[in-house]
């Protein structure tokens, strides 16, 4: 028993440094964040909600303590002071302070979603079409020893994400800020118009023509009447093979708060290269997801001068239409989507159960699970007919 | 201030016998008013004019700045000393304040003046070598505040002593129309020794001091806060204290012929009980400065230079040190200032003053100008005092 005791000792802090990313992202098993803020704080806190004031807290995972980390409450829709979202940010205040390599890490509320795993289901499968997207696990919050909910754990857009899924990070990342219905027109010469909807993450002091003309310059060019040349001018400041892919994700998806989303553009980061004027769209917030099986692949398409425009195109719509198709059968393939749902909601169901704070009953979540696993079953092949539909209709009308 | 002035007002009636007697108004360098032997009033005014040249204008919209005060001072009977100053512009009293002196040893000063704490502070500015105070005196030393305070020489001048009661701490660390917590009733103390007093020697002007004061502090974010020579802050106290301010001082002056040599050392500190995360509580909040000082005086002109630090929080570059609220390091910032002045004494009114400073920041990016560790500040002050 002694020389146990002696290599588990021995052995421990080789365990403890070991740990990574990949542990905390681990889906196979359900994590446990501890956070501990002065009491004072916290109900200041929960009375302010709707603020974005930092405070100070001790952040505990898998028996790491990381002190002094900066919390603020975050989300729109789903702010709560019950069952707060929280963004973490390691390094707020101690420069140079990170967890496992984060400087931040995200506390999703998931008080939007009943079933509570759209979000992560859905940056999955943008993982398993091979795009860009944060990992995430799930988690029990307790906020001073008190348990708050079932919380996905969401990597940030940050330049860990960038150098992860791009292979660099030296860019230009901007989080688009939801501010009004914004459907890609012409917001004029002014650049303070993107600044105030385009919230820079790198470079920060670097002055707003560096930062912003590309970007009004994207939207200048996408109002342009479409000639010729329309299509080479967008090219140079939008990736349109990368955003009509985006685009066929996220409509496969079913999302309702994204870029053809039922208030206007929502949901995304644009990220160029610093030696390059052209963007790429980032997939964030993924909780509106799975909205309706039969959710035509073409809806609210017109309502956005900028998709309306790319899909005209015929090879861009073959595109579009081919990553439809991809999506739904990589949906179906060996059942991975309804696998998926059903092995995390079952993972997480024990501590959804016990998440008093959460805004809808057991029985609403046992559904919502239910209803995820009847759209796995089929969204696949309702897109598949939508796309077969379109793509006769190209070859009639090309006819 | 209205008890002091009401005091005042009361003194001065007292000497209603007064009025039966001889009035005659004198020319002493100033106006001055005396009443046979009851009554002294004499007129201060004094008017500055300053001018300043720093790459802090380019964020600071300060660059001339004007002062006004008028006040009197006198005695009243034969112990009675007073003094009531008033900053126009400002709109605020300065002094306001009766000293009994009957007996050397043990005097009685009432109503609003200075914290004796600080050799530098509890200069008039008019007998300051520098345009502006050393940054260490003017943000941690406490300044005026309502009080009471007995003082006095004893051992044949030797040791003077002052110790006193304020209703809260000096103005200096009071900003007006802030929100953040400052020291409430403040009690202080301040020796000041002359260990060779009546030797013929120069060293007979060495004069060596120590001060304290502490005060009861509420929770809160602290009012004291670190700024430049110009008052730009670079380090804002974001920290949650409660518990006790105190401050520690050490002083020495020598003053051999045309030689001044002067040197100050002042620690602050803020508890902070009960403000860890989980409420334990955390070190102190520590501010420390020092300066020394140097003049030589010849004819009508008199060259200076002073060297100084002024730290807030840790400086010594810990990896842990946090800029959290409630860090138990807390991150700091020091500024280093090295200040050379020619005054040119006009005549016994009229003074002009030009300084030029040089500053330099552990972390610029907490101060004025977040790129510029290292700035130069130049300003001429001409003051005009009766």
């Amino acid at each position: 028993m002694k020389k146990l005791l002696l290599l588990a000792l021995l052995f421990a802090p080789v365990l403890a440094e070991a740990q990574t990313t990949d542990d905390l992202f681990d889906i196979q098993r359900m994590q446990e964040i501890q956070l501990v803020m002065s009491s004072r704080d916290l109900a200041e806190m929960r009375e302010n909600y709707l603020d974005a004031k930092y405070y100070v807290a001790d952040f505990t995972w898998n028996g790491i303590r990381v002190r002094n980390v900066g919390i603020k409450m975050r989300g729109l829709s789903t702010r709560s002071p019950i069952k707060p979202g929280l963004r973490v940010d390691f390094n707020r205040y101690i420069a140079k302070q990170k967890f496992l390599g984060l400087h931040s890490l995200i506390l999703d509320n998931a008080l939007r979603d009943p079933s509570m795993i759209r979000e992560r289901t859905s940056m999955a499968f943008i993982e398993h079409m091979g795009q860009p997207a944060s990992r995430e696990s799930f988690a029990r919050l307790y906020l001073n020893g008190e348990y708050q909910g079932v919380y996905a754990l969401v990597e940030a857009i940050d330049k860990e994400y960038l150098a992860r899924n791009l292979g660099e990070n030296d860019g230009y990342l901007l989080n688009h800020k939801y501010l009004n219905g914004f459907h890609a027109e012409d917001l004029g010469d002014d650049l303070s118009e993107y600044k105030t909807r385009f919230e820079v993450q790198t470079h920060q002091l670097e002055a707003d023509s560096i930062i912003y003309s590309p970007v009004r310059e994207l939207f200048r060019e996408v109002n342009h009447p479409v000639d010729g040349a329309w299509r080479s001018r967008v090219s140079e400041y939008l990736d349109l093979d990368k955003f009509v892919t985006y685009l066929a994700i996220e409509n496969f998806l079913s999302e309702d708060d994204g870029f053809l989303g039922y208030a206007g553009m929502a949901n995304f980061y644009l990220y160029r290269r610093a030696d390059s004027n052209t963007h790429r769209l980032l997939a964030w917030d993924r909780d509106s997801t799975f909205d309706r099986i039969e959710r035509s692949i073409f809806e609210r398409v017109d309502e956005n001068i900028l998709v309306r425009r790319v899909l005209r195109y015929e090879d861009l719509r073959k595109r579009y239409l081919d990553t439809l198709e991809q999506c739904a059968r990589a949906a179906s393939e060996n059942n991975w989507l309804d696998t998926e749902i059903r092995r995390v909601s079952a993972l997480i169901k024990d501590a959804v159960y016990d998440d008093n704070a959460k805004m809808n009953s057991n029985e609403e979540y046992d559904q919502a699970v239910v209803f995820l696993t009847d759209f796995a079953k089929r969204r696949p092949e309702f897109v598949l007919n939508e796309v077969a539909k379109a793509r006769r209709a190209m070859t009639g009308s090309s006819r | 201030m209205k008890r002091t002035l009401s005091a005042l007002v009361i003194a001065l009636s007292i000497s209603a016998p007064a009025a039966a007697q001889e009035i005659k108004l004198a020319w002493n360098d100033r106006p001055s008013l005396r009443v046979g032997d009851w009554l002294r009033v004499d007129i201060r005014a004094r008017v500055q004019s300053d001018v300043r040249r720093s790459p802090l204008d380019e964020v600071r919209d300060d660059t001339e700045a004007a002062r006004r005060r008028v006040g009197i001072e006198g005695r009243v009977g034969k112990f009675v000393d007073y003094q009531v100053e008033y900053e126009i512009g400002a709109g605020e009293w300065r002094d306001v304040y009766l000293d009994y002196r009957q007996f050397k040893p043990v005097q009685v000063q009432a109503g609003t003046f200075k914290v004796p704490f600080g050799l530098e502070e509890t200069t008039g500015i008019t007998k300051l070598d520098f345009v502006y105070r050393s940054s260490t005196s003017s943000r941690l030393a406490p300044g005026r505040a309502p009080g009471v305070m007995v003082h006095g020489k004893v051992l044949k001048s030797r040791l003077e002593y002052e110790a006193g009661i304020f209703s809260r701490d000096g103005d200096n660390a009071r900003p007006a129309k802030s929100t953040r917590v400052s020291g409430e009733e403040t009690a202080a103390a301040r020796l000041a020794f002359e260990p060779f007093h009546g030797s013929k020697r120069e060293i007979s002007k060495l004069r060596v001091g120590v001060a304290a004061t502490s005060a009861a502090l509420p929770v809160g974010l602290p009012s004291v806060r670190a700024k430049t020579a110009f008052g730009a802050p670079f380090f804002d106290s974001d920290v949650y204290v409660q518990g006790r301010r105190q401050r520690t001082g050490l002083e020495a002056q020598w003053r051999p012929g045309p030689i001044t040599v002067q040197a100050e050392y002042i620690r602050l500190t803020d508890e902070r009980r009960g403000q860890a995360i989980e409420g334990e509580d955390l070190s102190p909040l520590v501010a420390r400065g020092w300066y020394i000082s140097g003049t030589y005086r010849r004819g009508p002109f008199e060259a200076a230079s002073r060297f100084e630090t002024l730290s807030f929080g840790d400086t010594s570059g810990n990896t842990d040190a946090s800029t959290s609220r409630r860090a138990e390091i807390v991150l700091g910032n020091y500024d280093r200032a090295i200040t050379f002045g020619v005054n040119w004494y006009v005549n016994r009114w009229v003074r002009l003053q030009a300084n030029l400073i040089r500053e330099q920041l552990l972390d610029p990016t907490l101060g004025p100008l977040p790129e510029r560790p290292i700035f130069w500040s130049r300003v001429l002050r001409i003051q005009v005092a009766l």
